[in-house]
């Protein structure tokens, strides 16, 4: 029987490396339970401050000045659903940035370099698990949440799924590239939390984003991932939607190519650039 | 040439060998916060783009035609909530900061591999923890002045009270604040699980202390836990020295709470500390991580 070994890269080698990645993931992320408790509880009690001042807005549970804007009143519902895509969206922004991060801490970044496996390879094994955790903790947040706030969704959930698809494929693409910045920087928590925090106020995790200053509206329009959002909520919670849903879900196939080129095309210009720079061990 | 008995060095253990122990220590902080540029950006952005959030939020809950801003009045009788918002945004900004920069400053000693080799330098211990609060503190002087700022320019918060007040407040909560930090840090070095306790902590603040609604939407049970947490009285103090002209006599009770929980929480804080330490050091936990 011929051994297949690392040494001698194929694909059954690559897949036997991103299992070895995302297994390796897997045991460090459970082996600090509370942590992984706490996943679930965080964004809920993000969005209490916001459950409180809606009831401050709110008539008998009412949300009738949020409706103007977004078709439903049921603005709790429209944030959770939010938070759950932007917990989504987040760990493809932290799970291959800020692991890279992590391995140049703790000191593996150079020799994790050296093995015969795609660079891109190392980067997609990191997410797989951050979005598997993120699968896990979301439901456990819409199960709680939805007891704690009210989850109330009559929608097509299949239907819904259809969005989800090339929205978090393009996010890959700009994942490869932000990943690519942090190796050359060096630093990842600033950059990953202004820009998920940025990117998370103007697709309108929390609120629609027609409510936005006319003067900001176009920022928002320019982010493919608003409009995922606003699929998913229109397929369902029954919002309006900013764009017919057919030209939403063709902007966010564009949003995909394009950026998997983009993403691809930049990290390896930019891991070059870090290798001929000799920075790779440096943090 | 000096003498050999002039030499102060470390090894002969002393209030001055402490002093040089604890300056090494901020200026070993301050080199590292300096060293990453990007704190310049968190500096001017974070200020705007945390609040940002809940006041587009609260935009959005008042509706085109202004109804839901009108409930929010009559519930709450405050006429308008974005100085409200940006104020109990900022303070809780500062808790969390302390958490993770003072919180963490152990832990990541821990993490990398420094902490059992500081450990083992005949220094008061405790400096480590102090030194490392220094230049984050003064970077946070530095987040509330331009906060202030750029609330005042961008989203144009009148503040109509008084300076002097606003910092007297600030000045009242600092104890309170770095105490709570340092009995987090204590903490960590033992449990290890830092995120946990840091979203543990900030998301208390978060929902009981009332940084985007006033406590009395809160159910009584709720407002009963507020009225243990300093935040919430840095929250209303600020709020009221800032935002309004009522004046001392309106912050009065907030100081003399602000006080008494400063003296309380640095005393934990000490008393954490040295209980971890020396627990971390029997089960041998110091350099695990």
């Amino acid at each position: 029987m011929q051994l297949q070994s690392l040494s001698q890269p194929n694909l059954s080698s690559h897949l036997r490396a991103l299992y070895a990645l995302i297994r390796k993931d897997w045991k460090q992320y459970w082996r600090y339970p509370l942590n992984a408790v706490s996943s679930i509880f965080q964004p809920l009690i993000w969005i209490a401050p916001i459950y409180f001042m809606g009831q401050a807005f709110s008539v008998n549970g009412k949300a009738l000045g949020f409706s103007q804007y977004s078709g439903t009143t049921d603005f709790m519902s429209f944030i959770l659903l939010g938070t759950v895509l932007e917990s989504f969206i987040n760990a493809v922004f932290w799970g291959m940035g800020y692991a890279l991060k992590n391995d140049m801490d703790s000191g593996v970044m150079e020799s994790n370099w050296l093995t015969p496996i795609p660079r891109l390879l190392i980067l997609v094994g990191h997410s797989v698990t951050n979005l598997l955790v993120t699968a896990i903790t979301s439901l456990g947040m819409l199960i709680l949440g939805g007891m704690v706030f009210g989850f109330h969704a009559s929608g097509e959930i299949w239907q819904a799924l259809l969005p989800i698809l090339p929205m978090m494929l393009g996010l890959y693409g700009f994942g490869f590239a932000f990943a690519a910045v942090v190796m050359l920087i060096r630093e990842a928590n600033t950059l990953v939390d202004v820009s998920s925090f940025l990117v998370q106020i103007f697709s309108g995790s929390n609120f629609p984003v027609n409510a936005l200053p006319r003067f900001l509206l176009p920022v928002a329009l320019a982010l493919p991932l608003t409009y995922g959002l606003d699929s998913v909520r229109a397929h369902l919670i029954g919002t309006k939607t900013i764009l017919p849903l057919p030209w939403e879900m063709f902007l966010l196939i564009v949003f995909m190519v394009v950026m998997l080129w983009i993403g691809t095309t930049a990290f390896k210009s930019l891991e070059r650039r870090v290798r001929t720079l000799g920075t790779l061990g440096q943090h | 040439m000096r003498s050999e008995s002039s030499v102060k060095s470390l090894a002969v253990p002393g209030i001055f060998a402490d002093v040089q122990a604890f300056w090494a220590v901020v200026s070993r902080e301050w080199v590292i916060f300096i060293r990453y540029p990007s704190w310049i950006i968190a500096l001017f952005i974070w200020p705007v783009i945390f609040p940002m959030g809940y006041i587009l939020t609260a935009r959005a809950l008042s509706g085109v035609d202004g109804s839901g801003l009108t409930t929010f009045q009559n519930t709450t009788g405050l006429n308008e909530y974005v100085g409200y918002i940006a104020v109990g945004t900022m303070i809780w900004m500062w808790q969390n900061i302390v958490l993770w920069a003072v919180g963490y400053s152990l832990r990541n000693e821990q993490l990398r591999g420094t902490l059992e080799s500081n450990w083992l330098s005949p220094t008061w211990r405790f400096s480590y923890l102090l030194g490392s609060s220094i230049p984050q503190l003064v970077s946070m002087l530095m987040l509330m002045l331009v906060s202030g700022l750029e609330y005042a320019f961008l989203f144009r918060v009148h503040f109509s009270g008084s300076l002097w007040l606003t910092l007297l407040v600030i000045l009242a909560a600092i104890p309170s604040v770095y105490g709570i930090g340092f009995a987090f840090a204590s903490l960590v070095i033992t449990l290890k699980e830092a995120n946990a306790f840091v979203f543990l902590v900030r998301g208390i603040v978060m929902i009981f202390c009332g940084i985007t609604y006033p406590l009395a939407i809160l159910p009584a049970w709720m407002q009963s836990v507020a009225q243990w947490l300093p935040q919430t009285y840095i929250i209303h103090g600020v709020r009221t020295a800032a935002l309004s002209t009522a004046g001392f006599s309106a912050i009065a009770f907030d100081l003399k709470m602000l006080v008494l929980f400063g003296i309380f929480w640095l005393a934990v804080g000490y008393f954490l500390f040295n209980m971890m330490e020396r627990r971390a050091r029997q089960t041998g936990a110091i350099g695990q991580y």
